[in-house]
């Protein structure tokens, strides 16, 4: 057990894609980190950075870990600078208790995980986001400075807690989607904004997916500014619903002279939605393809090509059950398809053909088997990714082959 | 393989390219090519990956921090000739251009359409797009709109080995870690960029500037203060001080009101948001002791009041014959704090300094005012821009908010990273470029020009020619 300092046994709720680790150590401080970083390359250990554990059984499906090195404990650090608008966080803090602390004083890290538990490390390594990418950028776009540690044992930082700044190199960014496997996040800055004053969002229903395409072209193409703009399929009691959505906030008049010019260009049924209904609108929109069972697939698109995605998923439909939500302005999306692992599969691999709307699909969520049976990432790293791979994490200790890296 | 015309040794011919917009900093290359294809710039770097002879991506030569500088016996690559527009995607908001494409072309390219590409450095007119990149570049607007890390979405580039790949991706949510994001603001380091597809966005519906002027710094700070508090992020917050509004007066006649410091503050968006929100800045103003509100009335007035400001650098040689220009960052909340500091400093030393600045995001540009003729002074004004960078780093800022570390900072790195950090730069930029032959000797401290130090500002031939301004 002395192989990492402070190493103890790993326990069934410590799982990796649902294997227990053998090792389990929960630095305090990035030295500690670094120097179980060190240990586990001295002892070639198979090591998986573990935050939240909320997406701990997304990636290729992996043999054994050795050790899980748990952020837990790298919890208590919070140091908002709010008449700066930043924030310094420790990786283990959760993405929801951060806000919590930051809306006391009327900011917010505008960044919506999907999921409850997420911590600030874990958002960052899989660059975690939701709607309000649409305003705001993923993760990326808000992180001003960072704190690693390494697998030679050292801590260093990049960036810095001033919004802007371009001294050194950015290595924020580059472990932003690294999914642990260049380093371990210690602490993060950031970039804050203000809460907005006001909010209200448009719902537009359609029971077909070619106006709807119409109608979000037609936003995207104007001079609204919406915080969130969303698109959903699903099916209801009266069979398979199309949905827009397109979130305003402003100040309280900008917001309702926005949802009105937003109501005259679309030709779904509309409902405006304020406060709690509004609020519980997002959430479920959030989280929709994530309840029930069914594997979860992330796919990206050019946004002018959204009617083609809309029908893609129209299509699917003859073949597995499917749930879709995604960013309309970008071009970002997840769809939920349940069925038998064989017709999921190949829904999946059809997703990849050079004739289908869609790029970059990515197999998150599935079983052991549909994971071993379709290639999760659909790509290979490129060549300096894996030369940034090789640099920094040499004994390839880091991630235990889950991907993308 | 470029054609002979495309290859350039005589030493006159040289001469241009041996410094960029920090003329200080020279040395001649052995060789400078213009490539005018992603082949050719391919070739010529293989050529020196196989050789062993270092090169140096050029862009216009517009660059603060000495990027482009070129090395002794090197090659010194001109992308001055991949100066074309590739595609223009209006449904997708997106246009694919080659390195050499001025910034400001973008938007002259798709203004038509209603739309524009947001970073806006002043030298907008002149500098290329991949200059952009390598710098990551920012400009007024920046405090709303980010800087272009967050307008990139794809670049081509050749690796120091001599590959061209591409990194980035059109599409969101590209798997893996984001070397792009690693690769803009590289200053040229670790690729030579040969083709970038940048996002545009919808020009705003309306655009609303005002000026207020104050009797003390601190006052207009805390106007700032207050509008931020106020849960608004402006377009732009920008403050002149005495002196650097005295310079502007006298070059480009602004009609600013006589007053210790002028406070600069544009939003835009939607109407009744812009409207709204503008009316509460304006109460702010007021309320935190502005003597003068002046609203611009249309867009000449707006026009006027930002050439007052983007002609403050330019002017200061009105007031002084030689000056500096430094570019550093703190906390916005440390503004008065280091602000108060470079005064005392100036009053110690003798030198006026001018102080122009992104007052929303901390980023000063103070203007060290000197005399050459008068022995000593600029080593003082060095060591004077010197102690201004100690400020901003002991307030918890950055030794350069935008115009980068080049040759010219790279002396002062260890002031705000450790050895450590450096360290691990150096092992990010070994793994793209084993051989240290893509533009050696810039932003990591080399032990062998350790002592020299950053030279005073002279003026540009672009900036004498009229077709540029700083900020």
């Amino acid at each position: 057990m002395a192989v990492v300092p402070q190493g103890r046994s790993g326990t069934p709720g410590e799982a990796i894609d649902g294997l227990t680790p053998r090792l389990v150590a929960e630095p305090a401080s990035g030295d500690a980190c670094a120097a179980v970083l060190a240990a586990a390359a001295a002892n070639s250990l198979s090591t998986v950075v573990r935050g939240g554990g909320t997406k701990s059984g997304w990636g290729r499906p992996i043999d054994a870990v050795d050790l899980v090195v748990s952020t837990r404990s790298l919890a208590d650090l919070l140091v908002h600078r709010d008449g700066d608008l930043t924030v310094t966080v420790g990786a283990g803090v959760p993405l929801a208790r951060l806000n919590t602390r930051l809306s006391a004083r009327g900011q917010w890290l505008p960044v919506d995980s999907a999921f409850a538990g997420a911590t600030i490390g874990g958002v960052l390594a899989t660059n975690d986001s939701g709607p309000l990418r649409h305003r705001f950028g993923t993760p990326r776009d808000l992180l001003i400075g960072i704190t690693l540690a390494l697998t030679d044992g050292r801590v260093i930082k990049a960036g810095g807690t001033v919004v802007k700044n371009v001294a050194g190199y950015d290595l924020g960014k580059l472990v932003t989607g690294s999914y642990g496997a260049l380093a371990a996040i210690v602490d993060a800055t950031f970039k804050l904004l203000p809460l907005p004053h006001a909010s209200a969002t448009l719902r537009a229903v359609y029971a077909d997916p070619e106006p709807l395409a119409a109608d979000a072209a037609a936003i995207a193409g104007g001079q609204l500014e919406p915080l969130a703009f969303d698109v959903r399929a699903g099916d209801t009691p009266e069979g398979p619903r199309w949905t827009l959505l397109a979130r305003f906030a402003s100040s309280p008049a900008a917001v309702a002279s926005q949802i009105e010019a937003a109501r005259a260009l679309v030709h779904g049924e509309t409902t405006a939605l304020r406060e709690g209904l509004e609020t519980r609108a997002w959430s479920e929109q959030t989280g929709l393809v994530w309840e029930g069972d069914g594997a979860v697939v992330r796919c990206s698109w050019l946004p002018a090509r959204l009617g083609e995605v809309l029908a893609m998923v129209r299509a699917m439909r003859a073949d597995c059950g499917v749930t879709f939500t995604g960013r309309a302005g970008t071009g970002s999306g997840l769809l939920r398809l349940t069925g038998p692992d064989a017709a999921v599969g190949a829904a999946v691999v059809r997703a990849r053909h050079d004739a289908s709307p869609v790029g970059h699909v990515v197999l998150l969520r599935g079983s052991r088997e549909l994971r071993s049976q379709v290639d999760v990432w659909g790509t290979a790293p490129s060549a300096p990714a894996a030369a940034l791979k090789r640099a920094l994490d040499p004994t390839g200790i880091l991630n235990a082959g889950r991907g993308p890296l | 393989m470029c054609g002979a015309s495309a290859v350039l040794t005589e030493p006159v011919q040289l001469l241009t390219y041996e410094c960029d917009a920090l003329p200080h900093l020279r040395e001649s290359p052995a060789i400078v090519v213009l490539p005018a294809s992603a082949a050719q710039v391919q070739a010529v770097v293989r050529l020196c990956a196989r050789d062993g002879v270092p090169f140096v991506a050029r862009g216009h030569g517009t660059g603060l921090s000495g990027g482009a500088l070129p090395v002794p016996g090197g090659v010194v690559i001109s992308l001055a000739r991949l100066n074309r527009v590739l595609d223009i995607d209006i449904p997708n908001r997106l246009v694919t251009v080659e390195p050499g494409v001025t910034n400001l072309e973008i938007t002259r390219q798709v203004a038509p359409f209603g739309y524009y590409y947001a970073p806006d450095p002043s030298s907008q007119q002149v500098c290329s797009i991949g200059g952009n990149v390598a710098e990551n570049s920012g400009g007024a607007h920046c405090l709303k709109y980010g800087f272009t890390v967050h307008h990139v979405v794809e670049v081509e580039a050749v690796l120091p080995d001599g590959s061209l790949t591409r990194i980035g991706s059109r599409l969101a949510d590209e798997p893996g870690p984001d070397v792009l994001g690693l690769l803009v603001g590289s200053e040229g380091t670790l690729a030579v960029v040969t083709k970038v597809v940048v996002r545009i966005l919808r020009r705003p519906e309306t655009v609303q500037t005002l000026l207020a002027a104050y009797d003390t710094i601190s006052a207009a700070g805390t106007a700032v203060s207050e509008i931020i508090a106020a849960g608004i992020i402006p377009a732009a917050v920008e403050m002149m001080d005495a002196l650097a509004i005295k310079a502007a007066e006298a070059a480009v006649h602004p009609n600013f009101p006589p007053s210790d410091t002028i406070l600069i503050v544009e939003l835009d968006g939607p109407a009744t948001e812009v409207r709204e929100l503008f009316a509460m800045v304006e109460a702010i103003c007021r309320r935190t002791g502005a003597t003068t509100v002046e609203v611009a009335a249309d867009e000449a007035h707006r026009l006027r009041i930002w050439k007052g400001r983007k002609a403050a650098f330019a002017a200061m040689g009105r007031v002084s014959p030689n000056y500096y220009v430094q570019d550093g960052v703190v906390p916005r909340t440390k503004l008065p704090e280091v602000l108060g500091r470079i005064r005392a400093l100036s009053e110690r030393s003798g030198l006026g300094i001018g102080n122009v600045f992104h007052a929303g995001d901390g980023n000063l540009h103070p203007l060290i005012c000197y005399d050459e003729s008068v022995p000593g002074q600029a080593e003082l004004a060095e060591q004077v821009a010197g102690e201004i960078l100690t400020y901003c780093v002991e307030a918890g800022g950055s030794i350069t908010g935008e115009h980068g570390v080049g040759a010219d900072k790279k002396d002062y790195m260890p002031r705000m990273f450790s050895e450590h950090d450096l360290d691990a730069f150096q092992q990010v930029r070994d793994a793209l470029d084993p051989q240290r032959l893509c533009n050696p000797g810039k932003v990591l401290p080399t032990p062998r020009l350790c002592g020299e130090v950053p030279g005073p500002y002279r003026e540009h031939p672009v900036e004498r020619a009229g077709l540029a301004e700083r900020f």
